[in-house]
């Protein structure tokens, strides 16, 4: 500690210096897990918060629920082997509509439920989804900020299909579309005018059980794949390669910083053999002078990481809200941790100056 | 009668066959309480890896060393450290202190490293650092001090642990010949003052008369010399 702090008052430039670049970079970091968290819950928020353990799907889909067809006979098969409120059925569909009377087009994603099921959603204004209602529909919040309020009309302007929306639910997004919920009524309207099939079908069907009972079920129906929700959620378009790209920077950043610290503590100790000669000469041992090292570098690296999380929480604040930034705690610790074992890793070569320093180089010369 | 620092039939070789070099040849040296050696020697002469096994910094390769009645050659490298932190007091060629420590913390450090306890450690160095004429100085960082001052706060910290022994590699090197009799003076006072041991390794023939022996060191072999002066 003596050594470690008083050197860093005297070289307050030089570690100034390195401290506002190892800031940049672990903001930078906080950052792009910020927008990470963000785009994956703008992305599949709806999925996130679904309440369905598994999903029911077409072998042959590809795990892509949009891919996948269900027929009603196959619902009707698994359907009678499962215990009720186990499944629901589940139809999806992206759609553009407009808000009647105007002609701006809104991206929005169908998703088709029973409205006593488990995915009906939860209604935050207005009323809930209901099964004998004709042409309701729930959707997310987000929707209000493009103008469209309770009592609206939306439709669709390929089909002049119409609905009304009569409750706003949070929380729902797919595929970076509000998501807009109707019952399985409303459902049959689309899913047989906007196809050549004659039967209505669905998409998949979402299941609320354990393993045990899922296993039973995958035996005695043929032709149907049960996918884990995190399957489900990885397959959603665009959100593997989205996340896999920002994930890909992270760990660029993570290995940057690592170097960059590593090379100044090594480069600041070359500079010092000298003086950890003298040091071991007049009689400091190794283990001394290593843990000199090492409570510089973390006192360091926790005091950029406190500013970085500072900056980015200041960034939140500052960030419109509709850019899609979310912070997330464990995230931030999870990553705060990792900077910290990233630093010990790159002090390791430091270290191993300060254990080739021989005390004898202190004598100047020997003959 | 047996010194603070006994040498006895000291040799020290490096590599083997045609690399064979006799740095240190057979050296027995005997440094009482209070006395102040000299040794002389042209480079290549072995004196400094003399130096560095009265320093503990080396290993002999044969022979004994004993300090303070401790034999110091059979010692592990973390035990010598101690022995370095506690018994000897080194004043190197070119003061080598600490770049970022003020005068007062190069003198801390040393009480820092042997674990001890700050409030002594304070007064002790505040006292040095009055005798040495440097306690205006305390403040200051080396960059900002003469060279004779520096050579002045490398003796503080030498005496800093209260060690047995005090090495001076070339301590006046660095120094006009003024400056390098001052510094001298120093460590001579001090060796008298607290009754320990001092020996100094160099070229400078002017001080030598501040010295109690002066001995010779060429080819790793050691003779007492005798000069007007003593």
């Amino acid at each position: 500690m003596f050594l470690a702090l008083r050197e860093i008052k005297y070289s307050k430039l030089r570690f100034l210096l390195i401290g506002i670049i190892m800031i940049l970079i672990t903001w930078l970091v906080f950052l792009i897990s910020g927008l990470a968290n963000g785009l994956s819950s703008e992305n599949a928020s709806s999925f996130q918060n679904i309440e369905a353990t598994h999903f029911i799907v077409q072998p042959n889909a590809d795990k892509k629920l949009s891919r996948s067809r269900i027929s009603e006979d196959k619902w009707a098969e698994i359907q009678k082997l499962s215990s009720p409120g186990g499944v629901t059925p589940f139809g999806q569909k992206m759609l553009s509509i407009v808000k009647q009377g105007t002609d701006h087009k809104i991206d929005i994603a169908v998703f088709a439920t029973d409205a006593n099921g488990f995915l009906a959603p939860d209604v935050i204004e207005g009323k809930k989804l209901r099964n004998d209602a004709k042409n309701e529909v729930v959707v997310d919040q987000s929707l209000s900020e493009k103008g469209i309020h309770i009592g609206d009309w939306i439709q669709d302007p390929d089909t002049d299909q119409k609905w009304q929306v009569v409750g706003f639910t949070r929380g729902q997004m797919y595929s970076h579309s509000p998501v807009v919920f109707m019952n399985l009524h409303d459902w049959q309207t689309i899913a047989m005018r906007q196809t050549a099939e004659t039967t209505t079908y669905y998409n998949a069907i979402s299941v609320r059980m354990d393993s045990s009972q899922i296993n039973v079920l995958q035996s005695k129906v043929k032709d149907i794949d049960i996918i884990s929700k995190e399957d489900a959620l990885q397959n959603i378009p665009g959100y593997k390669e989205e996340q896999s790209t920002l994930n890909m920077m992270m760990v660029f950043l993570f290995v940057i910083a690592s170097f960059v610290q590593a090379v100044f503590f090594y480069v600041i100790t070359l500079q010092k053999t000298s003086m950890y000669g003298v040091l071991k000469a007049i009689g400091a041992n190794t283990a001394k002078l290593t843990r000199s090292l090492v409570v510089q570098m973390l006192f360091i690296i926790a005091l950029v990481i406190m500013c970085s999380i500072g900056l980015s929480y200041g960034a939140q604040a500052l960030i419109s809200p509709s850019v899609p930034f979310q912070l997330e705690i464990g995230t931030m610790v999870l990553f705060s941790g990792l900077f910290f074992v990233v630093s010990i890793i790159g002090s390791l070569l430091s270290l191993y100056q300060i254990l080739k320093i021989d005390a004898v180089e202190a004598i100047g010369r020997v003959d | 009668m047996s010194g603070k620092v006994v040498l006895e039939n000291i040799s020290k070789w490096y590599g083997e066959g045609d690399t064979f070099v006799k740095a240190v040849d057979q050296v027995s040296l005997h440094v009482n309480k209070g006395e102040f050696i000299a040794i002389m020697g042209p480079s290549g002469s072995g004196k400094s890896t003399l130096l560095s096994i009265m320093g503990a910094l080396l290993s002999p390769s044969e022979g004994r060393f004993l300090l303070d009645n401790q034999d110091v050659t059979k010692l592990t490298k973390n035990e010598m450290a101690q022995v370095r932190l506690e018994k000897i007091g080194f004043i190197f060629q070119s003061s080598n202190l600490v770049s970022f420590l003020s005068v007062r913390d190069q003198l801390l450090l040393v009480s820092k490293l042997a674990g001890k306890k700050e409030k002594e450690a304070k007064q002790k160095s505040d006292q040095l650092l009055e005798r040495m004429g440097l306690f205006h100085r305390r403040n200051y960082y080396p960059e900002q001090l003469s060279g004779g001052e520096k050579q002045r706060v490398a003796i503080a910290r030498a005496w800093m642990n209260d060690p047995e022994l005090i090495l001076a590699d070339e301590p006046t090197a660095s120094l006009d010949s003024k400056r390098g009799r001052d510094i001298v003076e120093m460590i001579a006072k001090e060796v008298k003052l607290r009754g320990k041991s001092a020996i100094m390794v160099t070229h400078d023939e002017r001080v030598l008369d501040l010295c109690d022996r002066v001995w010779k060191i060429k080819d790793g072999q050691l003779s007492e010399h005798v000069t007007a002066h003593v």
